[in-house]
């Protein structure tokens, strides 16, 4: 009864150029920390074997250090582990993994399942049936040859393949790297654990895609898991369940400020975020100007919390009231200046002149604002 | 804002108290001399105001000398009508109280309250300085300054706009020009000011991008590059394992030896070919010999035929030829006897033609021999008439300076001899007839007169004898200088020869008639010898020889011939002549042509009897008949020896054409090739992979593709950072436009009314001149009406005098400005406007007095009498602190 742990997608060497540097570094970094846990997780199940469905690394041309560190990641489980390559890193003439073996970084634990033929793990009872990908995008399904693959009975067949499940996950039948729906069942295959999709995905009993154990972006869905697969025996029901692996929360806040209570709910939503939060904001609406100050002091503040921050102001309209003039003594041509650029915001909608006003006027606050705070002291 | 008493004590100059009261609402005049106190008056007052009572920088105010002094200055005035005291002591005992109507402040505290209600700032360290002056700065003007205006305006500026914003209604922001200024440094952080062009960080950031963007390019170059090489490494490894199990090249190979045996064959073939071929040349060649020397046999027969013919021709030819040669011969002589008869007559007409010539010649000479022995006959006689008229001449010439001298002695002796009888005594007698005296030897009778020159006797018979001894002293000298002269004049004729003057003057005249008869006697020679008379017998000597030697000629030519025909001409003669000449010239030339044409026939008729004399012999010897027959048969023999071969020739070139060598080769090349091509393309494709390989591997551990993700980052950010910069950029240059464009309107609307009243007073000191204000309210160009049309010209163009009017007006129009604004006003003139002429002080009296009815205006002078018809008293500073000194 063999358990397996299913992951996939861990695309070691992305970079998070939408952050600052800092936290693209840290981010960057939580990939490895993440192939780490997997182990941990791996050793702590008990399983007896780890499936990698491709995307190991995010490009062929990452530095020997990565791999080196990759391979090394994988140090806190016996394994096997069995991997495969997707579309990332397909297994080309020449690829990150013929470089792997020339490095000598792949440890005797860890298959690399570069051809489309059975890896036959005997002292487990499990047959691998791989689907690597040995060119960037292929238009054929690289799992036609599951159904007529003999395996010695008594073995569960395990199918491993990295691409799009036709007719569920998307709607385009040209999409690169087709998987037919029902593979699983038509190949008599025990489990079938795919890769591709960032978040966590049941296609069928038998059918998983495990996403990516740390999230990347912000809209996978149920990201951050890897799946513990129990298998009884051949035949027999796969019982799956997701584990946590993801350090980081992707967050994407859109909220519409029309009222001051807006900014307040805003306020608070950032309040709860803290270091394991990778956020973005991207308000619409208007507000006035002091609510503007308070939403920039609440981002500066959250920016120190959380893990990543992108904070997208240019869609929120400043509409300053009088009370906002009066606070920054915004009195004479000054007060014409500020009601001017107001009328050019309204009047402007999206344009680039309603959009330059916006900067103008959020610049001109800040700067009065300065100026109170100076003469306040 | 009216003063109405000062106090000061301890200030300076005024160790006593000095008071003044009862100020004027309006005019105030203080006069006095130099170092009376008016300025120490004034500094009184600034220091009041300006000065911290705290302040440890005003030493300056304390008397000279005194340590222990505490100046102090008493204000009072009224603001609005509330009444006002100001009491401020400096130094020793710093105090400061403000009494402003039942209120009373203190200290700093009253200091802050006056500095706000007039608009000015208290130092905050030090002496008070003139740019914390404010508005009293620019009103009080000190001694020597009123002409300068722009930097009291500028540290007024901020003060006046501030009391101007009241008045305008909140129109004006209380921090406008801070922010503006703030907007500036902040877009000139990130624009260059002038162009607009980005600096700084944002222009770093922009660089940092391009140069990322370029890096991108490249790598991703790099890697396109790589990832074509991947998939050519599949390509080359998939072919080179399909190569490997076909080895196609092995069938190649079978083909081409196959293809060579059969060429062998062949070859050999065309071995034997070669050697047939030979042989056959080899036979032609023998035939064609063969040949030859059957014609040769053929042509020697044939040369005795036409030698025989060509012998026959030159000896036809030779006899035609001699026969032209004698034909020629005869014409020869008869062209020569022509020639001689031409040459004969041309002689003769020669001859004729030199006998006449000297004929006429010889007359000729005979006229001239007889023309000149005529000319020398008259010119003989000629010479003879001159001959004699010279000799007339040198008897009859007298010379010139003889003859004046003679002239004026004669003269002088006429006129001694006048004298002379003038002085003589004159006697004149009477005689009786037949009565005889004898006067000086002298017997006289009748009667008669003498003058008596020298005592004379007179001797009357009879009677005795008279000595008379005429009168006069000089008679007697007179008479010896007549003696003398007339000795002189005798000696001088005695020397000529002549008697007297008249002779000297008829051999004069008669000298200069042959002298005449002369120049004609010359005259008429020369015209007829010009060369003189031995000349001419010279030519006709000539003439003589000449005719001798034409007789000669003549004699000497041969008698006439018979004068029965006219002789040709000489012309006619020669033409004859030469014609004759060209005619026997010609034959003999043709002549000659036939002489040589013969010669010729003949070198060519021997030459041709030799010849065929040769050909003969040839045809003659002996074994020439056995030699031809040999020769015809080996002829016979060779050509059957062709026939055969060539039919041998013709199978075998059959059989090679049905072979097709040259296709054969061709294979043999063909399938050699492509098994090498193969057999290389395999190598080079394994020798290619391994470079491929050895390549990519190289490539590959550069991480090229993480080094472009994370290149991919960093431009991201720095795009993320440029774009924030950008925008922030704009939007600061947008407000900036925004805000200047306010202001500027603004600015407007504040400079109107200090402009109007500007204008009220320049109308008075410049009719019909306009003054602009700028930004900062400072008067900038004035115009005015010129000799050219309008003139404009800055404030500090303008002369002395003019500055001084200009900066007193100007700071009275502030002065209304502030007034109207709600302002306290006072306004002070320490020793101004001493640089306007009379007509400029004047109106500007009429300016200050209307000025005055709406302003406490203070005037110190010292020059009293230049403000007496202002319309106020003066107070005079001495006599003030008299006054006050008594008082106290």
């Amino acid at each position: 009864m063999p358990r397996l742990l299913h992951t996939a997608d861990w695309q070691i060497g992305a970079c998070f150029g939408q952050f600052e540097p800092d936290e693209a570094v840290l981010l960057a970094e939580a990939r490895f920390t993440a192939i780490e846990r997997l182990a941990a997780l791996a050793t702590e199940h008990r399983v007896d074997l780890v499936v990698v469905a491709g995307d190991v690394f995010d490009a062929q041309g990452v530095a020997d250090k990565t791999i080196h560190r990759l391979f090394h990641a994988l140090r806190g489980h016996p394994g096997p582990w069995v991997l495969i390559p997707g579309n990332h890193d397909a297994g080309l003439a020449e690829s990150v993994w013929t470089r792997a073996v020339r490095l000598q970084a792949i440890p005797d634990n860890v298959h690399v399942c570069l051809k489309p033929e059975p890896l036959l793990l005997e002292a487990l009872g499990v047959a691998i049936l791989p689907a690597p990908l040995t060119q960037r995008h292929t238009h054929a399904d690289l799992t036609e040859w599951f159904a007529d693959a003999a395996t010695p009975a008594g073995m569960v067949r395990v199918g491993l393949a990295h691409g799009c499940v036709q007719g569920i996950l998307a709607d385009d039948i040209d999409s690169a790297n087709p998987i037919a729906a029902g593979r699983a069942g038509q190949a008599r295959l025990d489990y079938l654990a795919l890769g591709d999709w960032h978040g966590t995905r049941r296609i069928d009993d038998r059918a998983w895609y495990s996403g990516t154990p740390e999230t990347d972006r912000f809209k996978a869905n149920d990201s951050g898991q890897a799946l513990l697969v129990e298998l009884a025996g051949p035949g027999a029901p796969a019982v799956v369940t997701p584990l946590a692996t993801g350090r980081y929360r992707w967050r994407s806040l859109t909220p519409t400020l029309q009222v001051a209570s807006d900014i307040d709910q805003t306020l608070a939503d950032l309040a709860r975020l803290g270091p394991a939060d990778v956020v973005k904001l991207v308000p619409t609406g208007q507000t006035d100007l002091a609510g503007y100050h308070r939403l920039r002091a609440a981002i500066g503040q959250t920016r120190g919390r959380v893990r990543g921050l992108q904070a997208d102001l240019s869609a929120l309209r400043l509409e300053p009231t009088d009370d906002d003039l009066d606070a920054l003594r915004a009195d004479g041509y000054l007060g014409e200046v500020i009601t001017g650029l107001r009328d050019r915001q309204r009047a402007g909608a999206d344009d680039a002149e309603a959009v330059l006003a916006r900067d103008a006027l959020a610049l001109l606050a800040g700067i009065l604002d300065e100026r109170r705070a100076r003469t306040a002291t | 804002m009216k003063l109405t008493r000062i106090r000061v004590e301890q200030f300076r100059q005024f160790r006593q108290p000095l008071e003044i009261t009862g100020l004027d609402p309006g005019l105030n005049l203080f006069t006095g001399a130099n170092e009376a106190g008016k300025s120490t008056l004034v500094a009184a007052i600034r220091a009041a105001f300006f000065e911290r009572h705290r302040s440890g920088s005003v030493d300056d105010l304390r008397p000279w000398g005194d340590a222990g002094a505490s100046p102090g200055v008493e204000l009072d005035f009224t603001i609005d009508g509330v009444a006002h005291r100001l009491a401020k002591r400096f130094l020793n005992r710093k105090r400061c109280t403000l009494q402003a109507g039942p209120s009373t402040l203190d200290g700093a505290e009253a200091e802050d309250h006056l500095a706000a209600l007039l608009g000015f700032q208290h130092a905050g360290k030090g002496a008070s300085k003139a740019e914390h002056w404010g508005i009293p700065g620019l009103l009080w003007i000190q001694q020597g300054g009123a002409q300068e205006l722009r930097e009291p305006v500028g540290h007024a500026t901020d003060h006046l706009r501030a009391a101007l914003n009241t008045s305008l209604g909140e129109v004006v922001s209380t921090g406008g020009d801070e922010v503006l200024a703030r907007v500036e440094t902040l877009r000139g952080e990130l624009l260059t000011a002038a162009t607009g062009k980005p600096r700084g960080a944002y222009q770093q950031a922009l660089e940092q991008q391009a140069a990322l963007e370029r890096e991108l390019d490249a790598l991703d170059a790099e890697i396109a590059a790589y990832r074509d090489q991947v998939d050519r490494l599949a390509t080359l490894r998939r072919d080179h394992a399909a190569d490997q199990a076909e080895q196609p090249w092995i069938a190649f190979r079978q083909q081409e030896r196959a293809a060579a045996e059969r060429l062998e064959d062949i070859r050999q073939l065309e071995s034997t070919l070669r050697a047939d071929r030979q042989r056959a040349e080899q036979l032609a060649g023998q035939i064609r010999l063969l040949r030859d020397q059957l014609d040769a046999f053929a042509s020697e027969q044939q040369a005795v035929a036409s030698r025989g013919a060509a012998l026959e021709l030159a000896r036809r030819t030779s006899q035609t030829q001699d026969a032209l040669v004698a034909q020629w011969q005869a014409r020869a002589g008869e062209a020569s006897q022509r020639y001689d008869a031409a040459r004969a007559a041309l002689r003769l007409a020669r001859q004729e033609t030199t006998r006449r010539d000297l004929a006429r010649q010889l007359d000729e000479l005979r006229r001239k021999q007889a023309a000149t022995t005529d000319r020398l006959d008259r010119a003989g006689a000629e010479r003879t008439t001159l001959i004699a008229l010279e000799r007339l001449l040198a008897e009859t010439a007298i010379d010139p300076a003889d003859l004046d001298t003679l002239r004026t002695r004669h003269d002088a002796l006429r006129e001694l001899r006048i004298r002379r009888d003038a002085v003589a005594t004159r006697l004149r007698f009477t005689l009786s007839a037949g009565g005889r005296i004898e006067i000086g030897g002298e017997s006289v009778t009748g009667d008669g007169d003498r003058l008596l020159t020298e005592a004379t006797r007179v001797t009357l018979p009879g009677l005795g004898q008279l000595d008379i001894t005429p009168g006069g002293g000089d008679l007697a000298e007179l008479r010896r200088k007549e003696q003398a002269l007339a000795d002189e004049h005798a000696a001088l004729l005695q020397r000529l020869g002549l008697a007297s003057l008249e002779a000297a003057e008829a051999r004069q005249q008669s000298h200069a008639r042959h002298q005449a008869e002369a120049r004609t006697a010359t005259a008429t020679l020369q015209a007829l010898a010009p060369g003189g008379i031995d000349a001419l017998r010279a030519e006709q000597a000539g003439h003589a020889a000449r005719a001798r030697d034409i007789e000669q000629a003549l004699a000497a030519l041969p008698a006439a011939p018979d004068a029965t025909a006219d002789p040709p001409t000489v012309s006619q003669a020669e033409a004859a002549e030469e014609t004759a000449r060209q005619s026997l010239e010609q034959t003999n030339q043709r002549l000659n042509q036939a002489r040589l044409a013969a010669g010729n026939a003949q070198a060519t008729l021997e030459s041709a009897t030799r010849e065929r004399a040769a050909a003969q012999a040839v045809l003659d010897a002996p074994d020439r008949a056995a030699r031809l027959a040999a020769a015809n048969q080996a002829l016979v023999d060779a050509r059957a020896e062709q026939d055969t071969l060539s039919a041998r020739i013709e199978a075998q070139n059959q059989r090679i054409a049905e072979a097709n060598p040259d296709i054969l080769r061709q294979d043999v090349e063909r399938f050699r090739k492509s098994a090498e091509q193969l057999e290389r393309q395999h190598a080079e494709r394994r020798d290619q992979l391994m470079r491929l390989e050895v390549e990519l591997q190289t490539t590959g551990a550069r991480g090229l593709e993480e080094r472009r993700a994370e290149l991919a980052r960093d431009l991201e950010q720095t795009r993320r950072r440029s774009d924030e910069l950008r925008r922030r950029a704009q939007a600061l240059d947008y407000l900036l436009g925004l805000l200047r464009d306010q202001r500027a309107t603004l600015t407007r609307e504040l400079q109107a009314p200090l402009q109007r009243h500007l204008n009220r007073y320049l109308r008075l000191l410049f009719p019909h001149a306009s003054l602009e204000i700028d930004e900062n309210l400072s008067p900038g160009p004035l115009t005015r009406p010129g000799g050219n049309g309008a003139e404009t010209g800055l404030f500090e163009e303008l002369s002395f005098g003019a500055r001084e009017q200009m900066g007193v007006i100007s700071r009275l129009a502030y002065a209304d400005l502030l007034k109207e604004a709600g302002r306290p006003t006072l306004i002070i003139l320490d020793d101004a406007l001493v640089h306007s002429d009379e007509t400029r002080l004047a109106q500007m009296k009429r300016l200050l007095f209307d000025a005055a009815r709406r302003h406490q205006i203070l005037l110190f002078t010292c020059h009293p009498a230049n403000w007496r018809d202002l319309g106020v008293p003066a107070r005079s500073l001495e006599s003030l602190r008299a006054t006050t000194a008594t008082a106290g």
